[in-house]
């Protein structure tokens, strides 16, 4: 018995040992963390409007609950230029090989792309990961949204059709799909004001 | 919940996403206890279990123990621990039912905790957010790719006993490239499910 | 002295975990698509071996060999969750590259296989060179692992171009089955290169 009991104390120690260690890091930790996960989610809307742009964060609840179509949308933001609304900020988060690829998609009011940000995923490093660089995300600046796009593997792309990264078609499928969301969303919805202000969180808020 | 999410998760795992030919997890019970279909296909089942459990009570553990306390932070320990003590139980609990089972998967046991198939599961369930019959479908699917991989590779060890191999590429080397040939094989399911 | 530098040496070589004990293969396989990312996993996990070889080693007369499992799984477990956090704090980018590799050095064969056999008998300043050794000694197998998948998979090292546009890569190197296939040969190369001409018994490893 008290051989249980001591058994049981030197693991009681030991564990309190590590929480008290652990509860001081993560103390530590906590705020930078969040700093880091703000800076990666603000990153993708700068690097498709610019660093003066201001960002209202849409309802994204609201948005799925429209239609099945939004399920993979995990952020909308409408973007002011000097008090101007100059587009939306659409987040979306469509499974490519591995995993969910978090996509930020710029779309500006008069109904083109001005880009896309490729942030967070979990794609094949080489392959599916090259998603994030300009030669692959820059095809999708300029296009309409009127048409959705399509992947093609070789060949010349005409104006609604982009290249896929040699050997990731499930990335660069991926990546059109969510594209695809985010521009249905801004044809459907956003492009209408009245639409627009159901869904902005404060004002719109019921 | 609907079902086609579930076949998705189902082919994904056992296929697509082999465990071990396309995510690595569970390396080590790969190579180490795949010498003969016998024993490899014995570990798969005591795996399947563990797996199928360790989803399902991780996911208790993490959405009504670790967020209400806002202690996300001790994921790793505890979901280790409850994996380190599910093993045991399991262990505990076919000895008492089962002398024939615990004779042949006994020995195993204790090896899974040190599986990374199970932990990296459980991790994978969280990141994913599963809901918790989508977590124990992964954790079964994910499960029954390891013994699928596991037993096919023991076969094609067994074979290679037979095998004239230089004597610097015998045992581990050798067999590492006949893995790779395999998770080449395995590449083919790419696409199967988008 | 002579014998700390000794237990240092032993892990970077003689008992290198990857190539001479083949133990720690999961994140070997997954993460060394490239060369940096191979680097930081071995920094991650000989941090995690110094820490708990150092802390099990100052313990070891109190650890009582029935809670000895336990025991080590929780101190394992803490110092896995420090570089966790750390990472994510700090080094973000690293931190995805690595995923759920990180959390999973808990399990890593190696960090328990020198817990048990070497830390909880030795003392602390052994420990530590034991530990630093092993560590530095996964991280060179990972290096040396990720720049050959990186250089023919993706003809660059460390993310720097070597051979200009027209080299078309192997993508096949940076894929799972060049993992398991690029480790096997450079074993065997290994075992070759370091074979002794009398010594024929292969000794084969467990985990």
């Amino acid at each position: 018995m008290r051989d249980i009991l001591n058994l049981g104390f030197k693991l009681l120690l030991i564990t309190a040992v590590a929480a008290l260690a652990l509860g001081v890091v993560n103390a530590i930790t906590r705020e930078p963390i969040k700093a880091q996960i703000e800076k990666m989610d603000a990153q993708g809307r700068i690097a498709v409007f610019s660093e003066d742009t201001e960002f209202i964060e849409l309802d994204a609840d609201k948005i799925k609950a429209m239609s099945a179509d939004y399920a993979m949308v995990s952020q909308a933001f409408q973007a002011k230029e000097g008090g101007q609304v100059s587009g939306y900020a659409i987040k979306t988060m469509p499974s490519g090989y591995g995993g969910a690829i978090e996509l930020t998609v710029g779309i500006s009011t008069d109904g083109t792309l001005t880009g896309i940000y490729v942030g967070n995923n979990s794609e094949t490093p080489g392959l599916g990961a090259k998603a994030s660089e300009p030669k692959f995300k820059d095809q999708f600046k300029g296009k309409k949204v009127d048409t959705p796009l399509e992947v093609i593997k070789s060949g010349q792309a005409n104006d609604n059709q982009v290249q896929a990264i040699s050997g990731a078609t499930i990335t660069s499928r991926a990546v059109t799909e969510g594209v695809n969301t985010a521009m249905k969303l801004y044809s459907e919805v956003l492009s209408n004001d009245n639409d627009v202000q159901q869904l902005l969180v404060r004002e719109g808020g019921q | 919940m609907d079902a086609g999410r579930l076949f998705y998760i189902v082919v994904s795992g056992v296929l697509v996403n082999n465990f071990i030919m396309s995510r690595f997890l569970g390396i080590c019970p790969f190579l180490g206890v795949s010498k003969r279909v016998e024993t490899a296909l014995s570990m798969g089942i005591a795996v399947t279990f563990v797996m199928g459990m360790a989803s399902v009570v991780t996911y208790v553990v993490q959405y009504a123990l670790l967020e209400p306390l806002g202690l996300e932070y001790l994921q790793t320990i505890a979901y280790i621990l409850v994996i380190a003590t599910l093993v045991q139980f399991v262990e505990m609990v076919i000895q008492k039912t089962s002398p024939t089972l615990y004779q042949a998967l006994g020995i195993y046991l204790p090896l899974i905790t040190t599986n990374c198939a199970v932990l990296g599961v459980t991790l994978l369930n969280m990141q994913y957010q599963y809901n918790l019959l989508e977590s124990l479908v992964n954790g079964i699917a994910g499960a029954l790719g390891f013994t699928l991989a596991i037993v096919l590779f023991a076969a094609i060890r067994e074979q290679m006993d037979f095998a004239p191999i230089p004597e610097s590429m015998k045992g581990f080397p050798i067999a590492l490239v006949s893995a790779g040939l395999m998770s080449l094989a395995f590449l083919g399911f790419q696409g199967l499910v988008k | 002295m002579k014998g700390v530098i000794k237990d240092f040496i032993n892990g970077l070589w003689n008992e290198n975990p990857i190539f001479r004990l083949v133990v720690g293969m999961c994140p070997t396989l997954a993460v060394t698509t490239n060369a940096i990312n191979g680097v930081a996993m071995g920094l991650a996990a000989s941090f995690v071996l110094v820490g708990s070889n150092a802390m099990i080693s100052a313990m070891r007369n109190f650890i009582s060999p029935k809670i000895r499992m336990p025991a080590f799984v929780v101190v394992i477990a803490s110092f896995v969750t420090i570089v966790g956090m750390v990472m994510k704090a700090f080094l973000p980018e690293l931190d995805r590259a690595l995923g759920i590799f990180i959390p999973l050095i808990v399990v890593n064969c190696i960090i328990m296989a020198r817990a048990e056999a070497f830390a909880s008998k030795q003392p602390v300043v052994n420990s530590i060179a034991d530990g630093l050794g092993m560590g530095l000694g996964f991280t060179l197998a990972l290096v040396i692992l990720g720049s050959i998948r990186e250089i023919l998979g993706n003809g660059s090292i460390f993310g720097i171009n070597l051979f200009g546009a027209s080299y078309e890569p192997a993508l096949l190197l940076i894929m799972p089955p060049g993992a398991f296939m690029a480790l096997g040969l450079l074993i065997g190369l290994i075992n070759y290169l370091t074979r002794k001409p009398k010594d024929n018994e292969e000794k084969e490893g467990s985990h």
